[in-house]
């Protein structure tokens, strides 16, 4: 099979070199081309709703030197950033232990899966208002709803990971003297759920910028959400899009840091990814 | 053959149904099959597919645990997995997250092997399998032929006093399953184990084995067992060979 499809790509690379790299090298800059064309013409029909690009990028410069409300944006970045690492830290420390225990026993699937499963469907965003009555609107709120929306993917996808791994796998282990409960789950059940959990981590990222982005809206003094919504207030929609031109180009770079981590952690899963 | 060679493998009236589910009468695998597997034989075991081989691998593997019957190695009973046999599985089993070197040397690792010996053993088996300058490569870079060979070299660095094959060549295209046959002759000249080695293609039988134990379809029972003292390496266009070829081919139940 494999060598079918080496034959294959080998054949196909040959014939569309020059070309068709070409053509996969602009795609990226042709779609956001098109985008830009769009929002130019729609800020020349009605410059009050979509504030001109050019005027979102110098907004942008300017907020690199001048700070909004006591932060520069790279501040008001870092203050989001570190909202989510710290809860995202303190999800995989608790969601993968517990999605592979989930995974591995029997009995712990029967009592802290059921009760997963019920909290799972509420949406982060339900949590808010107790949250706010609880923790009141300072850090201590807005990490930990970060850390239950980052919670869910985590468990979920280490659970999935652990029930997913081939039977064929165990038997290699019971053959080659890795029989022990202990040594299976280590040396056999572990790297192969490391993708799966992998994809889950990755999962939780994206939910955690989604979040960080809704608790800042709704109460924080700093943060890329606080742009948002100071912009919205003062009725500045460049504002407003400058704070989602960084939402954007800071989601993609943690997700170009996962990838490489993942990489780095899973070297023999990146071709999977590639293609 | 018999009175010189040693017994290493003794198979006793070993049975195994499954149960489907309630309404339905268990599903009868094997039936009542003994034999014995002698010292450094080359012993293949024929039979239409889905007919109960691989269960029967895995009851001597210690996988499975049968109904009735016993399996013994070297006098003792197998109760579970058995360090002592090593197994090259149809689906190769490599470990994808190791490397080949890494693979290879799985089993002799987790014996608790020092570094250096068990890449020594790993690093000779390797070499034996044509695979010396693969080691740092992951099994999605290596082709199905390849992956074989890393399956056999892992087997045999694990030192068993049994190895077993379930249709390791399954899997493979004709012409690399051919040169696998091959090549599986030439490793079992040169390191002398005791090779239980299972397939349903019947020129492939005829080509390994020292001797060919014929099962019937489902549930399996020995239909015939079948000496072959035609000298190694064969050719399958020789009069004896075709002639056995026909006798096995006429008395093999269609699968269904």
């Amino acid at each position: 099979m494999r060598v079918e499809n080496q034959i294959e790509n080998g054949t196909d690379s040959k014939k569309s070199n020059g070309l068709s790299r070409m053509v996969y090298l602009m795609a990226p800059f042709i779609g956001i081309g098109i985008m830009l064309i769009l929002w130019f013409s729609a800020s020349a029909a009605n410059p009050q709703a979509f504030p001109n690009p050019s005027a979102v990028l110098l907004l942008l410069y300017d907020l690199l030197f001048h700070p909004l409300s006591g932060y520069t944006l790279l501040g008001h970045v870092a203050i989001s950033l570190r909202r989510v690492c710290i809860a995202l830290f303190f999800a995989m420390l608790v969601g993968i232990p517990l999605g592979i225990l989930m995974g591995w026993s029997r009995l712990m699937r029967a009592t802290v899966g059921t009760l997963f499963e019920c909290i799972r469907p509420i949406p982060v965003l339900a949590w808010i208002p107790l949250m706010i009555m609880w923790f009141g609107i300072g850090e201590k709120a807005k990490i930990i709803m970060i850390f239950i929306g980052a919670l869910m993917p985590i468990v979920v996808n280490s659970y999935t990971g652990i029930k997913l791994v081939s039977p064929l796998y165990l038997d290699v282990g019971r053959m080659f003297n890795a029989s022990s409960q202990s040594k299976l789950l280590l040396k056999i059940v572990l790297p192969a759920a490391l993708p799966t959990i992998f994809a889950g981590i990755r999962n939780a990222t994206s939910m955690s910028l989604m979040v960080v982005l809704a608790a800042e809206m709704l109460a924080a003094k700093s943060g890329l959400g606080f742009m948002i919504n100071r912009g919205m207030e003062a009725y500045n929609m460049t504002l407003v899009m400058s704070g989602m031109v960084a939402i954007g180009v800071t989601g993609a770079m943690l997700s170009i840091l996962t990838n490489m981590i993942e990489r780095r952690i899973c070297p023999w899963n990146s071709h999977t990814k590639s293609e | 053959m018999e009175q010189p060679h040693k017994v290493r493998v003794k198979l006793e009236h070993i049975s195994k149904s499954f149960k489907n589910n309630s309404k339905s009468p268990n599903h009868e695998v094997i039936r009542d099959v003994s034999f014995k597997v002698y010292d450094n034989e080359f012993l293949v075991l024929l039979g239409p597919g889905r007919c109960g081989k691989s269960v029967l691998l895995n009851i001597m593997a210690g996988l499975l645990t049968a109904d009735w019957g016993s399996v013994s190695l070297d006098g003792e009973q197998i109760k579970g997995p058995n360090p002592q046999i090593g197994m090259v599985f149809q689906k190769t089993g490599l470990l994808p997250w190791l490397t080949v070197m890494e693979n290879t040397e799985f089993g002799p690792k987790m014996r608790g092997i020092g570094k250096t010996e068990r890449q020594k053993l790993a690093q000779h088996f390797l070499n034996l399998v044509g695979l010396d300058g693969y080691e740092k490569n992951y099994p999605y870079q290596l082709s199905g032929g390849m992956k074989q060979r890393v399956g056999i070299a892992r087997a045999y660095s694990n030192e068993p006093k049994l190895l077993i094959m379930d249709e390791p060549f399954g899997a493979l295209d004709a012409q690399t399953r051919y040169n696998m046959q091959n090549e599986i002759l030439d490793i079992a000249k040169k390191e002398k184990r005791t090779i239980i080695f299972v397939t349903n293609n019947i020129e492939e039988a005829l080509l390994l084995g020292d001797r060919i134990i014929l099962f019937t379809s489902c549930p399996a029972q020995i239909k015939n067992i079948y000496e072959i003292n035609l000298p190694k390496p064969r050719d399958s266009m020789q009069k004896e060979f075709l002639r056995l070829r026909r006798e096995i081919s006429d008395n093999t139940d269609l699968a269904l």
